[in-house]
């Protein structure tokens, strides 16, 4: 019990912490969205100006973001957090327009199931408000233009990529890019007029489009094709992505050329990883971000056991999952919680180490 | 309602405890938008009311707009330190993931920093509730409030000790986590009771600024009377906080336990005791939310992190489970309780009387559930 106290004294916030928490972050965060929805102290809110129907399962929102965004490069996403039925969840989204303007845009494919796509298509209207997370993302142009560019992607995987071809469009970069894009059909081209235009008015575009419903075509990405569409691929740096599958196509390709540095990708992992379920007898690895270190977790018991066999000292109370205090965020991984059976795969989502045992590796803010 | 609760062995316990994690269980896969809603609208209320009280003290004259005044502001300080601060900050909105609600960064207009409160309450009070000797909130560590804390001489003044607390109750609330009966003791040293005091003074000294200075100040010539305004606002929070948390555990039927019976105690037995350490208050849907809806203690101690304005419908379905193990549900009418308060209060300010007699907690049975929660293999 000592111990505790001498570790809950650690953790007790200094007077200016009271004064912002009660001021700023309560007080003065409340009457500035009393006054404009969009305001806000540290939140980034976007107002929706724009809801554009791209194609049938494909919305773009237009956003005019707060003065907290610090923009964005072409290629990155944003998290966007929206409220369903009362929880606040988040997913990542690339954003569709170039940098440099006063208005942000995301385009989302609606996933069956999905419940963040499902909601922005059903629910958000022009007036709506968003809360954004900054942009970020290793998937940018670099920032002098490759002379020779290929821009390679699938389905809503077009979305980082035409930030990109924008930007260059409005820098007037556009020296030598193919730009090869796959869809199931002209239908679900995404962006497709606007790229019928580019490709007009810009020489150095070279605009192909593989669709799945062309006669005797092949679906999806393939590899004697696309090779004879762009023959010097090799020479490109590349910017892929797309599904699943052309992804891994298209990786292996690059590989058997040895050109696999001239290739840049973007994944859009499904926001719930497979859940890898091991019961934790099996042993998993628990990194903790805050402090860097990794530990081995072997055997039965609560992390907070765990961490503490490991001596870990995590801040805790009462050790049956009343009291909140060792509370902390699982950036990754999946936990069980004991007493209700629930599972949380999802990233950034708050745990109660006393009550959770872990059901994959995890990384921990502690 | 004096009936005394049966003694259930520890398998009839966890049986007890079982029912309630379902009744727990189905309330929790039904949280939702309408409970979002729901506290939003009382911090906007909370807010309106603190910005309409303010104005009226600031630029009002007479005693109409002081007397309304001072009424919003008290109203909108009670909201939130109740259903909005106190409930916030046991995590019963978490779940939300608004920041805003966050338990761990709500921070409230009370001079206890959110800190304490999180450890001295949330801890303290609600693991190891009316267990004598671990729970620090049986009196408080200075009132007799069960004849099982022995009589003391200084407990004759506590009638009069109990009013001023009852007129001061943030401060008492506020230094309750220093342990300064410990700092006398000599179980802490000046130099930690130092370190563990310096954010509550900073907070008190903030609040005191704030109160007292800052917006009297910006009143001019109306200054005296914001500055009362807000001491009979803040006043009025503190009797009626500590009316409603004297009815919560201190009337007549609520029992305390001693540490060698919580021993090895099973989840089922930790219900067991939250129950009998409570007692409701009967009303409606307004004094309900004025309490915070500690009016319904009982739901409060057996599920501290369901947002509260879930206890009323949660409430017919607890008085079911207990009356099927022959547990007694301490409830009553705000001015039967406060009576039975004031009355054990006043009563136990003199030596006696002998503690009620009543069966020890049956001898632990094996393969129970314990406390501590073990990972399944």
């Amino acid at each position: 019990m000592d111990s505790m106290q001498d570790r809950g004294l650690a953790w007790r916030s200094g007077g200016s912490i009271v004064a912002r928490r009660l001021l700023l972050d309560r007080q003065a965060e409340f009457w500035m969205g009393e006054l404009d929805p969009v305001r806000s102290l540290g939140e980034i809110r976007a107002r929706v100006v724009e809801v554009v129907e791209e194609t049938d399962d494909t919305k773009t929102f237009v956003l005019r973001p707060n003065a907290a965004w610090q923009g964005h490069r072409a290629g990155q996403f944003t998290p966007v957090d929206v409220e369903v039925n009362g929880v606040r969840v988040r997913r990542c989204y690339s954003i569709s327009s170039p940098p440099g303007e006063a208005l942000v845009s995301i385009t989302v494919k609606r996933v069956p199931g999905g419940r963040v796509s499902t909601w922005l298509h059903e629910h958000t209207r022009r007036g709506d408000i968003l809360r954004l997370g900054a942009a970020a993302g290793d998937f940018v142009l670099p920032a002098a233009t490759p002379e020779k560019l290929l821009l390679l992607s699938g389905g809503s995987g077009i979305t980082p990529v035409m930030s990109m071809l924008r930007d260059l469009a409005a820098r007037d970069a556009m020296h030598d890019v193919a730009f090869v894009h796959h869809a199931r059909s002209r239908a679900d081209v995404i962006f497709d007029e606007e790229l019928t235009e580019l490709a007009a008015r810009h020489a150095g575009l070279r605009l192909v489009l593989c669709l799945d419903d062309e006669p005797s075509a092949p679906r999806g990405f393939e590899e004697a094709r696309f090779a004879n569409l762009v023959p010097d691929f090799a020479e490109r740096s590349t910017f892929l992505c797309g599904p699943g599958p052309l992804m891994e196509r298209a990786e292996r390709l690059w590989e058997s050329v040895g050109a696999s540095d001239l290739l840049e990708r973007e994944s859009f992992a499904p926001a719930i990883a497979p859940t890898l379920v091991v019961s934790s007898a099996e042993g998993v690895q628990v990194r903790l971000a805050r402090s860097d270190r990794a530990v081995a977790v072997k055997g039965q018991g609560t992390l907070l056991e765990q961490l503490e066999l490991a001596g870990e000292r995590p801040a805790h109370g009462c050790r049956i999952g009343i009291c909140h205090s060792c509370k902390c965020r699982k950036q990754s991984g999946t936990v069980q919680n004991l007493v209700t059976g629930e599972v949380s795969s999802e990233p950034d989502q708050e745990i109660q180490l006393c009550i959770s045992v872990p059901r994959s590796d995890l990384e921990l803010d502690l | 309602m004096t009936t005394q609760s049966k003694n259930l062995t520890r398998e009839e316990a966890d049986a007890f405890g079982r029912e309630l994690d379902a009744l727990r269980q189905e309330v929790i896969a039904d949280l939702g938008e309408r409970d979002v809603e729901h506290i939003r609208q009382i911090i906007r209320t909370a807010n309106l009311s603190e910005a309409a009280g303010r104005v009226l003290l600031h630029f009002g004259f007479g005693p109409v707009s002081f007397v309304l005044g001072t009424s919003a502001l008290g109203l909108s300080k009670i909201l939130e330190n109740m259903e909005i601060g106190h409930n916030i900050m046991h995590g019963q909105y978490d779940w939300t993931r608004d920041p805003a609600l966050n338990s761990q960064r709500y921070e409230w207009d009370n001079v206890c920093t959110g800190d304490d409160w999180r450890h001295s309450h949330n801890y303290e009070h609600h693991t190891f509730t009316n267990i004598l000797g671990k729970d620090r909130d049986i009196g408080y560590g200075f009132l007799r409030v069960a004849p099982e804390q022995p009589w003391k001489p200084v407990h004759l003044t506590q009638p009069i000790v109990a009013t001023f607390l009852a007129l001061l109750f943030q401060w008492g609330v506020g230094a309750h986590d220093l342990r300064i009966d410990e700092l006398f003791a000599g179980k802490q040293t000046p130099a930690q009771f130092g370190k563990r005091a310096r954010p509550f003074v900073t907070k008190a000294g903030w609040q005191l600024f704030k109160d007292y200075a800052f917006f009297p100040a910006l009143a001019l010539a109306n200054a005296p009377r914001v500055a009362l305004g807000n001491l009979l606002a803040n006043g009025t929070r503190n009797l009626w906080t500590y009316a409603v948390i004297f009815c919560g555990h201190f009337p007549e039927g609520v029992r305390v336990y001693t540490e060698a019976e919580t021993r090895d105690e099973s989840r089922g037995q930790w219900y067991v005791r939250q129950l009998n350490g409570s007692a409701n208050i009967e009303g409606g849907r307004w004094l309900h939310v004025l309490t915070g809806h500690l009016s319904h203690q009982i739901e409060h101690h057996l599920f501290p992190d369901i947002p509260g304005a879930r206890y009323p419908e949660m409430a017919p379905r607890v008085r079911e489970i207990c009356a099927h193990y022959g547990q007694a549900y301490n409830t009553g009418s705000f001015r039967h309780q406060l009576s039975s308060v004031i009355g054990r209060v006043a009563r136990l300010s003199l030596p006696g009387p002998k503690p009620a007699a009543k069966a020890m907690r049956a001898a632990p049975a094996e393969a129970a559930t314990p406390l501590t929660y073990r990972a399944a293999a």
